[in-house]
């Protein structure tokens, strides 16, 4: 008699338990084109702001302040993992530290741009329940010198992790949902691409 | 001759599917670049799998579950070929055209979180003063609201010196008999004396678990991770088959995610197989 | 002398015939001039004389120490009512009392109509600006579009510290929706947005709702992806 009482509060846990995990709501597809084209549009604005960050006609103040905005994008423990043709170990850089080596390049004159190709992933769920994705972008990089020279040119992958999780916030008295979208980790690596 | 043709024809196969022209549809940079390589491209493993089920187009925008194109055979069929290394004669011939018939004839696709699918991460260590090579098997789990990826298993060739297959005939002649209880184990000792052959005194079915001796080497700081080297998956899911992905870094319309190895493999063939990747499934 | 005989016959024909005319006579007067009102044939009694007098006095100080609940046409009314009896040879003050009172309740009537005329435009204007105020601020998507359009960062932070101006603070919340399924991106600030706007050069919002305080200055800024 026991082992069959055991037997149905198990199979009544086990089968609620399943129920719980299953009444997650799903993301309708339009609502993960909203969701998908936000990640899409942190992206871009970091484009930019490397783009700002890494031009020469930049004040120093305004780069400094760029990068503090482009800081704000990613999570706080996101880094940044570069490889190149020639030394295929990644080399691993904070935010911070990856932009303020961009804005001190020693080149005349530099030449940033983006592929209009982007590739988004499918999200995936982490066990926390936080979404997360990966964008795959492409950048060619060309840096003169004072003579006006090419001297270094390179097209680069970019993948950079984007985490999607729903928070609310009070505002006005009212309670609003939002999607807080932050980058993540973003590895860099070179193509053949010239 | 066959060699160049069988080169040719897929690229052409593929400068027709993504006969896109320079002036795109992505919206996230203001050049103007010939982006049809990039398209192409199997840029993520993610879209290997969506390519692979034809859930999205040559763009790489995902189809609706309700659009006709949608996993559509016919569409499948053409572009199926291309997610192959073509520059692989055993990746580009016949194998590979009877894997796409067996695969739109019985409607077989690859999920996510399918299961029967690791991704092997080669890397460097440095191991008593010394770099090694080791690969780290990974799979993924279901947890929580989500899923990670956690290592099942370790491939170590310093540690499978440790445990060598031997012959069967040796190993049936090392064991304690069943009466040694009786004299309180006084023949234990013998089977220290020579180490090499040790674990033939543990249970046939035992298999050395290479993963509890990598964390220990590691917590010891025997063993000491330096970078990772390459990436590649091997995918266990399609019925009777077993295929390899590894990323490939050239010009052209062949590059990115693509098959790198094909194998057919019955089903049952495939369970030794994967209990060396995943010995704790 | 002839001497009347009462108990003549003819004599007796005449005084009914004269009686009948009589009465004909008095019917006639009272359909023509009314039981009481017959003013200009009818001789008021002093006594009834008296008593309008008082009651025009009476009615006259109400209204002109504004001690009547009478409404001003009301008021109007009695003064007219009252200026049908002649009270010029007998009651001069009552005639002043008339002049003055007409006056007052005239000059009355038009401070109120103006008063009224004056309410209205007003209530109107009211209603006109909230009108205005519950429109998407143009004048803000303007500034977004100068910002985004600058042609350098100087330019850029003028418009920006311009179109502060219209924000209660710096830190005043901007929202931004997604779509109509109560997707938003994180919350942000007025000088954050503003600023963002300079550094991306592109605007991909509209003004969708916006909020004010008591100086009409922006409290909480609701835009919607285009």
């Amino acid at each position: 008699m026991k082992k069959v009482l055991f037997a149905i509060a198990f199979a009544f846990f086990a089968l609620t338990g399943y129920q719980a995990f299953a009444q997650e709501p799903e993301l309708s597809p339009e609502r993960k084109q909203a969701i998908d084209s936000l990640a899409l549009e942190k992206v871009r604005d970091l484009s930019k702001y490397i783009k700002l960050i890494g031009s020469k006609n930049t004040p120093w103040s305004e780069a400094n302040r760029v990068i503090d905005r482009a800081e704000e994008l990613f999570a706080p423990d996101a880094e940044i993992g570069v490889s190149s043709l020639s030394k295929k170990k990644i080399e691993y850089y904070k935010v911070r530290q990856y932009l303020e080596r961009l804005m001190r390049l020693n080149y005349d004159r530099v030449e940033i741009d983006w592929y209009k190709i982007q590739y988004v992933s499918d999200l995936q769920r982490q066990p926390d329940g936080t979404y997360v994705g990966v964008i795959t972008i492409f950048q060619t990089f060309k840096g003169y010198d004072a003579e006006g020279r090419l001297v270094y040119q390179d097209t680069t992958k970019k993948d950079i992790t984007v985490y999607v999780k729903r928070k609310e916030t009070q505002i006005g008295g009212r309670l609003i949902g939002f999607w807080d979208v932050m980058l993540g980790d973003m590895r860099v690596k070179e193509t053949t691409m010239k | 001759m066959k060699k160049v043709l069988r080169l040719i024809v897929p690229v052409f196969m593929l400068a027709l599917c993504f006969n896109v022209d320079a002036q795109i549809l992505g919206n996230l940079g203001d050049v103007e670049m010939d982006e049809r390589a990039l398209y192409t491209m199997t840029k993520q493993m993610g879209q290997f799998i969506n390519r692979f089920n034809y859930e999205e187009d040559q763009y790489g925008k995902k189809l609706n579950s309700n659009d006709p194109n949608f996993r559509n055979p016919e569409i499948r069929k053409n572009v199926l070929p291309l997610l192959f290394d073509l520059e692989n004669p055993r990746t580009s011939g016949t194998l590979r055209d009877f894997f796409v018939e067996d695969l739109i004839k019985n409607n077989q696709f690859m999920e996510f979180l399918g299961g029967q699918w690791y991704s092997e991460v080669s890397a460097k260590f440095k191991w008593k003063g010394k770099m090694v090579d080791i690969s780290m098997i990974m799979a993924l789990e279901e947890e929580g609201l989500g899923s990670k990826w956690v290592i099942s298993n370790v491939f170590f060739s310093e540690f499978q010196k440790y445990f060598p297959q031997g012959e069967l005939a040796e190993r049936e002649k090392h064991f304690l008999h069943p009466m040694s209880h009786e004299l309180d184990f006084m023949n234990i000792y013998k089977i220290f004396t020579d180490k090499q052959i040790v674990e033939y005194y543990a249970s046939t079915k035992y298999m050395p678990d290479y993963l509890t001796l990598f964390f220990y080497e590691i917590k010891q700081g025997n063993l000491v991770f330096d970078h990772v080297d390459s990436v590649k998956f091997h995918v266990f899911q399609i019925k009777n088959w077993y295929f390899e992905v590894s990323w490939f870094n050239r010009d052209g319309y062949n590059s990115g995610w693509l098959i790198s190895n094909l194998y057919y493999l019955k089903d049952e063939e495939k369970e030794a197989l994967l209990k060396l990747y995943q010995p704790t499934k | 002398m002839r001497v009347i005989n009462t108990n003549d016959k003819n004599y007796s024909n005449m005084l009914k015939q004269f009686k009948s005319i009589i009465i004909v006579a008095m019917i006639a007067l009272v359909t023509l001039c009314g039981a009481t009102s017959c003013n200009s044939s009818k001789k008021l009694s002093k006594k009834e004389y008296k008593a309008l007098v008082e009651q025009a006095k009476k009615d006259l100080t109400a209204i002109l120490n504004e001690e009547t609940e009478w409404t001003l046409e009301e008021q109007l009314e009695r003064i007219n009512e009252i200026k049908k009896t002649d009270f010029t040879k007998k009651n001069p003050e009552i005639v002043e009392m008339i002049e003055r009172a007409e006056l007052k309740v005239t000059n009355a009537i038009a401070e109120r109509d103006r008063v009224a005329e004056l309410k209205r435009i007003e209530e109107e204007k009211r209603l006109r600006e909230l009108e205005e105020q519950s429109k998407p601020q143009t004048g803000l998507a303007e500034y977004f579009n100068l910002i985004a359009n600058a042609k350098d960062v100087n330019t850029a932070n003028k418009y920006i510290a311009e179109a502060l101006q219209l924000f209660e603070s710096p830190d005043a919340v901007v929202l931004v929706r997604l779509n109509n399924y109560g997707d938003y991106d994180r919350p942000t600030t007025a000088v954050n947005y503003l600023n963002y706007l300079k550094d991306q050069k592109k605007v991909t919002v509209n003004v969708d709702n916006v909020k004010f305080n008591a100086e009409n200055k922006i409290t909480e800024l609701e835009l919607i992806k285009k």
